[in-house]
């Protein structure tokens, strides 16, 4: 289950996660859970939506968007054996109204979603899928979603969706089964809120968390044999003639700006690492910003020897 | 169309804030719309205006810049020694208001309902405490609900308001609409009045349908679903004339003259093409951008150069001049390569930006609006002296 502040490129680090995980010999499923999708233009050049039924790509890596009125569709006819006029209901733009005012069922739908996908088995009898990785929505709105089970069991004494409930709660609450991956950035706001994030969870919801993605750390400006060479830059007469290239005090602000953020991340890999008492995996700043397959590359190498540190 | 209106004036920042009752601050998150939205309630203040930021965001993130600690219900005006040490003269004023919006729901009920009968059994229904999250944009409108009242006090020059972060750029203005689309559906009418579908044969056809879906939620729940929301609605209905004036009323405050809207952008391509969607959408609902905050820019610090021109002449003089200053021992060939490696990488940051944001700088220019570029800083800006520095920026940078 990944999660973090808007704006901290949780589903980049998803479908790193996924091409990690096939690198790793594992089949995985990648689960978005918000209006959009946004995963098929990462994972691949033909950005074609994956939808409900989903789509499979290059290493046998597969994605879908779980929408909750298809969910709720899916599981009334297959739990409940309601016939199709079910579907036609749905459909419709009034029913719908009425639904979107309806509190809990959303993530409820969802998460039974998840859980049936985990129970899928393949021709053998063996798991349909090794691994889901579940997109799910921002902190804060991520708390709420994966509570809700506990919230329904709790709430409802008896009937099929209390006992339905309580399996997708057994689910999130097993280790061996869930983990709970907050995605930072290495800044002031989505520290702290990674932070609340990470404390909530360990005081109430009950999910494991093992460790927190930092995404987007800059590198050194400088190579580490030349460490001080912004400083040696700046010591430079200021009237130095260089032909056809900026002057030193230019090259000396450059390398300042790029060495500021650099500490500024240090510092909050730092923090963020002590406000949750948990190991921080570091991906790259990529300046270019994460367009497709070839950045999720590099993420994937850097989530894989973040595993091996 | 697009000269003609390109070949008015564009308003200023000042004069934007001079013109307005509320500037209004959209944007995707993450890009520091809550900076900038307290950056420009410190502008307006250095202009002497009397100015209430307000913030939508349940973080405490403007309560964080401005130093102020936790904000309540109420506005909470910063010190005037420290207003005057950020060059605000005597008479401006900047307050901060971190919106609770459940309770601006809470009173929007409280104010509609036709008796205390009638307002206790929408409070209390276990629906209603859902509703804020449920309906889209129900939280975003009673935060425009909020701006409204605020906007009524004498005490108050300008309102900059910070929205929160939308998946769909309009969700606060377009919340009543939806809201009131959704209690007047039919759906929800045949819940209320199951005789209004009588003699429908199409619709009865859906109805038995309808009421048969929620039977069975109902059965798999063990909720008194179908009672709850009954209840709810009916409670409602008898407050929806009232709620749908003041729906229109605050639509007209926030469609009219005298609200301008700004909107910020973060760096590079994903963001400012989230911004180019917020804009779309803004002009589809034909609200007009006053203006566009490229906030977080890299910025070249010099004389504008061409990387690709960046001679092999040039590196040997620059390892020239690190040895002479720093010894023959420091390795001034390699320490040259690197340095000019970085103004290259920086140099493609600043053509990447600049980029990014052009196209999108070119439409709000083009329809009358300004266009700022906040750069980068070396460091975080969570203080007043950071906030400072920017409302600078917004104030010096002129319209190009």
């Amino acid at each position: 289950m990944v999660t973090g502040k808007g704006g901290t490129g949780k589903t980049s680090v998803v479908a790193a996660l996924g091409f990690a995980a096939t690198r790793a010999g594992r089949r995985a499923l990648l689960v978005e859970t918000g209006r959009d999708e946004n995963l098929p233009r990462l994972l691949s050049h033909d950005a074609r939506p994956a939808g409900y039924a989903g789509r499979t790509y290059e290493g046998g890596l597969r994605s879908m968007r779980s929408d909750p009125y298809e969910a709720l569709a899916e599981y009334l006819r297959i739990q409940l054996r309601v016939p199709g006029v079910v579907s036609r209901v749905l459909r419709n733009r009034g029913f719908r109204q009425l639904m979107d005012a309806a509190p809990g069922w959303r993530e409820l739908i969802t998460l039974g979603k998840v859980w049936h996908l985990e129970q899928q088995k393949d021709a053998r009898g063996g798991p349909l899928h090794d691994l889901l990785i579940v997109d799910a929505p921002a902190t804060g709105h991520g708390l709420t979603f994966l509570d809700v089970p506990r919230v329904v069991v709790s709430a409802v004494r008896a009937g099929p969706l209390r006992r339905h409930a309580g399996a997708v709660e057994a689910m999130l609450k097993d280790p061996r089964d869930t983990l709970l991956l907050p995605v930072a950035l290495p800044e002031e706001l989505p520290a702290r809120e990674t932070a609340e994030l990470v404390q909530r969870v360990r005081e109430g919801v009950g999910i494991a968390v093992d460790r927190v993605v930092v995404n987007a750390v800059p590198a050194p400006p400088f190579p580490p044999a030349l460490p001080d060479l912004d400083a040696r830059l700046a010591a430079l007469p200021r009237d130095a003639a260089l032909p056809g290239i900026p002057d030193p005090a230019v090259l000396a602000r450059c390398a300042a700006h790029l060495r500021g953020r650099f500490e500024l991340a240090r510092e909050y890999v730092g923090r963020i690492a002590e406000w949750t008492a948990l190991p921080a995996v570091e991906l790259p700043w990529l300046p270019e910003g994460v367009r497709g397959p070839a950045e999720l590359e590099r993420l994937a190498s850097a989530l894989l020897a973040g595993e091996r540190a | 169309m697009r000269r003609a209106r390109g070949a008015a004036q564009p308003l200023e920042p000042a004069a934007l804030l001079r013109s307005r009752r509320i500037l209004v601050c959209v944007g995707c998150g993450g890009v520091g719309k809550t900076t900038v939205a307290a950056a420009f309630g410190l502008l307006g203040a250095r202009l002497g205006l009397r100015v209430l930021v307000l913030t939508i965001d349940p973080a405490k993130r403007l309560a964080d810049a401005l130093g102020v600690g936790a904000l309540g219900d109420e506005p909470r005006p910063l010190p005037p020694a420290l207003l005057a040490r950020l060059g605000v003269p005597p008479e401006g004023r900047l307050s901060a208001l971190v919106l609770d919006m459940k309770r601006t729901f809470d009173d929007l009920v409280a104010r509609f309902a036709r008796s205390d009968a009638e307002r206790e059994r929408i409070l209390r229904n276990p629906l209603y405490q859902h509703v804020s999250d449920a309906l889209a944009g129900s939280a975003e409108y009673s935060a425009m609900e909020k701006v409204y009242q605020l906007s009524e006090s004498e005490d108050v020059d300008l309102i900059v308001v910070d929205t929160p972060p939308a998946q769909h750029a309009l969700d606060f203005l377009e919340a009543p609409e939806r809201l009131l689309e959704f209690l007047e559906s039919p759906v929800v009418r045949l819940l209320l009045h199951p005789a209004f579908a009588a003699g429908r044969t199409g619709f009865r056809l859906f109805q038995r349908g309808a009421v048969r879906v929620l039977q069975l939620l109902e059965r798999a729940s063990g909720i008194g679903f179908l009672q709850d929301i009954s209840e709810f609605l009916l409670a409602f209905e008898g407050m929806s004339q009232g709620f749908r004036e003041r729906a229109r009323t605050v639509k007209g405050l926030l469609s009219g003259p005298r609200t301008g809207y700004v909107l910020t952008t973060g760096p590079g391509a994903d963001a400012t093409a989230q911004g180019c969607a917020f804009a779309d959408r803004l002009e589809e609902a034909g609200v007009g951008l006053s203006g566009l905050v490229a906030n977080r820019m890299h910025v070249w610090p010099g004389a504008p150069c061409e990387p690709k021109a960046f001679t092999e002449d040039g590196e040997r003089a620059l390892a020239r001049s690190l040895a002479r200053v720093h010894g023959a021992s420091y390795p001034a060939g390699a320490a040259a390569r690197a340095a000019l490696a970085l103004a290259r990488g920086y140099a493609a940051l600043v053509a990447r930006d600049a980029g990014a944001i052009g196209p999108l700088a070119e439409r709000v220019r083009a329809r009358g609006g300004f266009v700022i570029r906040v750069p980068e800083f070396d460091r975080d800006v969570h203080d007043l002296d950071g906030l400072a520095a920017i409302a600078g920026i917004l104030a010096q940078e002129r319209p190009r």
